[in-house]
């Protein structure tokens, strides 16, 4: 019997999921690959050379679920991408594609990976526990014994599955043209995907919040009240500054910060009041400074953090970003004035 | 009862006029913002992370490619907050600095990419809507915030530079110049 070992799949730029680790063994030891066309992407040679496991073309083979370790597909999302997961076969999608389709709830972290190409393919240490088909064990061999009659007839082609892969040619160019549009217009489709995510969850939700709160305002006179208040400070330049000024004071401006709410109310604010002409439309340009020298002042722990920052950085870095601030808080909005002369 | 039938219509009135905003925000922003937001994550997908990569390594050499360059696409191509991530490829003591420049970069540079900052758009949309609101154009308000933005963000990192010397040797640490 041939000698298998285990190897461990990453996720690529832009994918979802594992990393997997996976082994073949006795009777499971075939690696599906059902990718467009049926040319063989460049994964499943290496996959092959790794792990000792056999390679079969999806299309033109079919093979018990059970003898099957691995799925190679080349999906966009629709529906093949849930399908072995569902089944509880480890996946390796190569196209960007996380959780979509009809089937999305299948797939999980745990069972599926995309955007995988040749350098997401490592082999793994003895130790790690390959990926099983565990919670869907029963609910599998009750699958498998309805559709073993049908499947069985279909592989039993007088052919050892190796003969096959023989005949298959490696993948030509009409193939390879076919892949690559392929892949293009599935990292479009998955950038749609992602941009109506975002859209969903922040654009519209905060759409929502802020229309509700101009209404509000605008409605009851409140705005008015509110304006006349802080019209003497957006009206003209000076106020502006002094406006800029108090943002930027330090610990007050991280209180100012979080979600830039205060930012954009009063944003909303000074908008209104230069649509109705109280307000200069060039002093739109020192006012968007002014507004904002608090920035982010409230998340440098946590934006230093994702710059993987080590603690002490963040221990200066906090003091820092906002005496910074401070100091360069009302030159910005003294030149963005300057900066506004002839703009409208 | 005209009492109450007043009470009940200002309530309602309050919701109408924050409707109207709401509509006209939706058929105005959101296909633009949308598509713009698909050009983008695209792009990202197809140049590659690792590039990217690549190229913020190559910016912590010196401080107008550390606070003025790298910050600027950085915004550009990851967006807030993912952007202050590259912060990464810069020596301990350049983090801060880079943080103060990136920050505003996520503001500064939305009026003409919204797709930089889709959550917090509104500090620019709402002035820009000011504007729009007298049947001017928006673009050259966008530009000048953009090119203001480009310069002063680069001064806020670099004075961040200093403030950060002054705090180190306020709290007696020493962070690492060095990769």
């Amino acid at each position: 019997m041939s000698d298998y070992r285990a190897i461990k799949i990453e996720r690529g730029s832009g994918g979802f999921g594992g990393p997997l680790t996976v082994m073949p063994r006795d009777g499971k030891d075939k690696v599906v690959f059902i990718t467009g066309g049926g040319a063989e992407p460049e994964i499943i040679e290496k996959i092959v050379k790794l792990t000792g496991c056999t390679a079969v073309n999806g299309f033109k083979t079919s093979v018990p679920d059970e003898e099957i370790f691995l799925v190679v597909i080349d999906c966009g999302g629709t529906l093949r991408c849930g399908i072995y997961p569902q089944k509880r076969i480890p996946t390796v999608n190569i196209m960007p594609v996380g959780k979509s389709g009809p089937l999305a709830k299948f797939i999980t972290e745990d069972i599926y990976v995309s955007a995988v190409g040749v350098n997401q393919i490592s082999p793994a240490d003895g130790a790690a526990v390959p990926a099983e088909e565990t919670a869907a064990k029963d609910e599998k061999k009750a699958e498998e014994q309805k559709a073993e009659p049908e499947r069985k007839f279909k592989y039993s082609a007088d052919k050892k599955v190796s003969e096959t892969l023989g005949e298959t040619s490696k993948s030509s160019i009409i193939q390879k043209i076919g892949m690559g549009a392929g892949k293009v217009v599935n990292t479009l489709y998955q950038a749609a995907r992602d941009a109506v995510q975002s859209m969903i969850t922040t654009i519209l939700p905060f759409m929502a919040f802020v229309a509700m709160l101009i209404g509000i305002i605008q409605g009851s006179g409140f705005g008015d009240w509110f304006a006349k208040l802080l019209v003497p400070l957006a009206g003209n330049g000076v106020g502006l500054i002094i406006l800029g000024f108090i943002c930027s004071i330090p610990v007050l401006s991280a209180l100012l910060g979080p979600g830039a709410v205060i930012a954009q109310v009063i944003g909303t604010m000074i908008g209104v009041e230069i649509g109705k002409g109280n307000i200069a439309p060039s002093l739109a340009l020192p006012a968007l400074f002014a507004i904002n020298t608090q920035c982010a002042c409230d998340f440098i722990p946590v934006g230093l953090g994702l710059a993987e920052a080590e603690p002490e950085t963040v221990e200066v870095g906090v003091p820092s970003v906002l005496y910074s601030r401070f100091l360069v808080g009302v030159p910005r909005v003294l030149v963005a004035w300057v900066a506004s002369i002839g703009l409208y | 009862m005209s009492y109450v039938v007043n009470a009940a219509e200002g309530f309602m009135g309050l919701f109408d006029a924050g409707a109207l905003t709401f509509v006209s925000w939706v058929s105005s922003i959101v296909p633009k913002v949308l598509l713009l937001l698909v050009f983008m994550n695209a792009l990202i997908a197809l140049i590659g992370q690792d590039r990217i990569n690549k190229f913020a390594k190559l910016c912590s050499g010196n401080v107008l490619m550390a606070y003025g360059v790298l910050p600027f696409l950085s915004a550009f191509m990851l967006g807030n907050p993912m952007a202050l991530s590259m912060g990464k490829f810069l020596p301990e003591r350049m983090k801060p600095s880079y943080y103060a420049s990136a920050t505003y970069h996520c503001h500064t540079n939305s009026g003409m990419f919204p797709h930089i900052n889709v959550g917090e758009i509104f500090i620019y949309l709402g002035i820009a809507d000011g504007i729009t609101t007298l049947g001017l154009s928006t673009t050259p308000l966008a530009i000048r915030y953009l090119l203001v933005g480009l310069i002063m963000n680069f001064f806020a990192g670099w004075i961040t530079d200093f403030t950060t010397t002054f705090v180190m040797k306020q709290q007696n640490l020493e962070l690492k110049n060095t990769l």
